[in-house]
């Protein structure tokens, strides 16, 4: 069920009334609705998998109150209640979505030495959402471990943390310490959070069906075809893939936001305009924010504080097996290690010249100079989109064979479809570009949320026309889905 | 040694560390959302920093705790004895 589609709007419909009839009931009565909305919406997903969610979430709220039983009378029992917790989130991540690869992989060297191995003894269904789900019952128990935050004693409100439904499938993946305070107070029916919600949800799907669905098909062609194509069209659609990407993801990203908002939750932010970014580190602080900060937070900060003696060396290492984490956690494939390898190496430059590049920038006096800024921009843009083929790549070799295309020749670029995406992408890019640039240059123009309720109400209603006319309305998938 | 001297000590780091050029002005409750060169990576060599500067050595547990300056210098106090 995705958040542009029918099924999804009768849904939510049947869960927002009785959800806001039950204010005066009290929080404690909205949070169990919603729990029950929750497991609905993730059984339409898979049934099958309502067992691991509802299990899992026991065992971590049961982790939860023998850590802060623990804390003070016995930090070690605690740590290694935190361990098993740790263990068992990785556990089941590992089992279910990389446990199939693994066996693979040494099928094939079994019998690259000889060895008789039957093809494929593993199938194991991986459950949607599962990546996002584990990270936070992980980092619960992280967080409740450094005394961040109380073990949560409320059943209902603890697994309406973990199964929320505007984002159990695709996050963004929210922390403990800003999520489960929201659930103390009952949420009321609100204009404001409701119409900040709605514009949200219409951004969203205009990124995602007015761009990114605008843009696949043709970007599909070229990639699962790259062997026909010139180096023209390969470079052409790497930049367009990135843009895919982005719009595709922080449109999904905008619509759970929307959503959790008109029911009166915060959800964090998953992007913060990361093509404005002048360097690859700024990129991954503005770019799938949420797994970046839970990455940072519990594996890169610890990896610096125990390397901490080994000097810049400590860093580049922890930076290295960070990102590795980071390309991995998308899916078992070696394209998402090399991902995370290429991007790692990639920061660890940025470390090392972020001396000389700030004493360049003071003696040239570049820090203002829109020039130089958008020099970056467009090196660091196209950096990443180098990195989006290798990740959108089915297989390492296919990744080389796309790049070496591009060395051969640059003839005419490949036209079919593409006038699909100069009509009706290329104007929505173009209007999703004004709106971060007036953002990032602290512009005080606004539309949707113009003084003027006029500009408001006709920016709002020519934006609906927009996506009815030009977004697509196929109902694709998203590409996170997936992981 | 008395809060206040720890406190000049930790100034005197930071604005080294950091290379703040208006000094570091550290209460109990600074966080590094407060100082702007105060991100992941400095944190370390001000960790590195600190413990050349008191001679002492703290364990990952420690260092992952701290939320404010406050809670840093109550843990230097705690290991100095």
């Amino acid at each position: 069920m995705v958040v542009n589609s029918i099924n999804f709007w009768l849904f939510f419909a049947a869960t927002l009334l009785p959800y806001f009839l039950l204010y005066k009931a009290g929080s404690k009565w909205q949070n169990l609705w919603l729990l029950l909305a929750s497991y609905f919406f993730y059984g339409w997903a898979d049934w099958r998998m309502l067992p691991l969610l509802a299990v899992t979430t026991l065992i971590f709220y049961g982790l939860g109150i023998a850590i802060g039983r623990n804390t003070e009378s016995n930090p070690k029992k605690a740590a290694r209640y935190k361990t098993l917790g740790v263990i068992i989130g990785l556990g089941v991540l590992v089992y279910f979505k990389y446990l199939g690869f693994m066996v693979d992989q040494f099928a094939t060297l079994f019998r690259s030495w000889g060895m008789n191995v039957e093809e494929s003894i593993f199938s194991i269904v991986m459950p949607i959402g599962i990546s996002f789900f584990t990270f936070k019952l992980m980092s619960y128990v992280l967080e409740v471990n450094l005394g961040n935050i109380k073990p949560e004693k409320d059943i209902i409100k603890f697994g309406t943390y973990i199964a929320f439904f505007p984002t159990i499938l695709s996050g963004p993946i929210d922390r403990p310490n800003k999520f489960l305070p929201q659930l103390d107070i009952s949420r009321k029916i609100d204009a404001d959070n409701l119409s900040e919600g709605l514009k949200r949800i219409l951004w969203g799907m205009f990124l995602k069906m007015c761009i990114a669905d605008r843009i696949a098909p043709w970007t599909d062609a070229v990639f699962n075809n790259y062997a026909h194509h010139n180096g023209t069209t390969i470079i052409v659609a790497s930049i367009l893939y990135l843009i895919q990407m982005y719009t595709d993801f922080a449109g999904y990203s905008d619509m759970a936001i929307g959503v959790a908002r008109m029911m009166g939750i915060n959800v964090a932010e998953n992007f913060k305009r990361p093509f404005f970014a002048q360097n690859i580190a700024e990129y991954w602080r503005n770019w799938h924010i949420t797994l970046t900060q839970w990455v940072t937070d519990y594996v890169f900060k610890p990896l610096t504080v125990s390397f901490r003696d080994w000097g810049q060396w400590g860093i580049y290492l922890a930076t290295l097996i960070n990102f590795v984490l980071i390309g991995a956690w998308h899916g078992a494939n070696w394209t998402f290690v090399l991902f995370g390898v290429y991007h790692g190496l990639l920061l660890i430059l940025v470390l090392a010249l972020e001396k000389k590049r700030k004493k360049f920038e003071k003696k040239h006096n570049l820090k203002k100079n829109e020039f130089y800024k958008w020099s970056r921009r467009i090196l660091t843009f196209l950096l990443c989109a180098i990195g989006a083929v290798l990740w959108r790549s089915a297989s390492v070799g296919d990744f080389f064979g796309t790049m070496a295309q591009i060395g051969n020749g640059c003839g005419g670029m490949f036209t079919g479809g593409f006038f699909a995406i100069l009509t009706f992408a290329i104007p929505s890019i173009f209007v999703a570009f004004v709106d971060e640039w007036l953002k990032e240059y602290d512009k005080k123009l606004r539309f949707f949320h113009n003084p003027n309720v006029v500009v408001r109400i006709v920016s709002i209603a020519l934006m609906i026309a927009w996506v009815i006319y030009s977004g697509e309305l196929d109902g694709n998938s998203f590409i996170y889905f997936q992981f | 040694m008395e809060r206040e001297e720890i406190f000049s000590k930790l100034n005197e780091i930071f604005e080294d560390v950091l290379d703040l050029e208006g000094g570091a002005n550290l209460t109990d409750s600074t966080t590094a959302n407060d100082i702007e060169e105060w991100d992941s990576l400095s944190h370390i060599q001000l960790i590195v920093a600190i413990e050349k500067a008191f001679k002492l050595k703290f364990t990952s547990q420690e260092i992952l705790k701290w939320n404010t300056v406050g809670e840093m210098v109550d843990t230097i106090i705690a290991r100095l004895g």
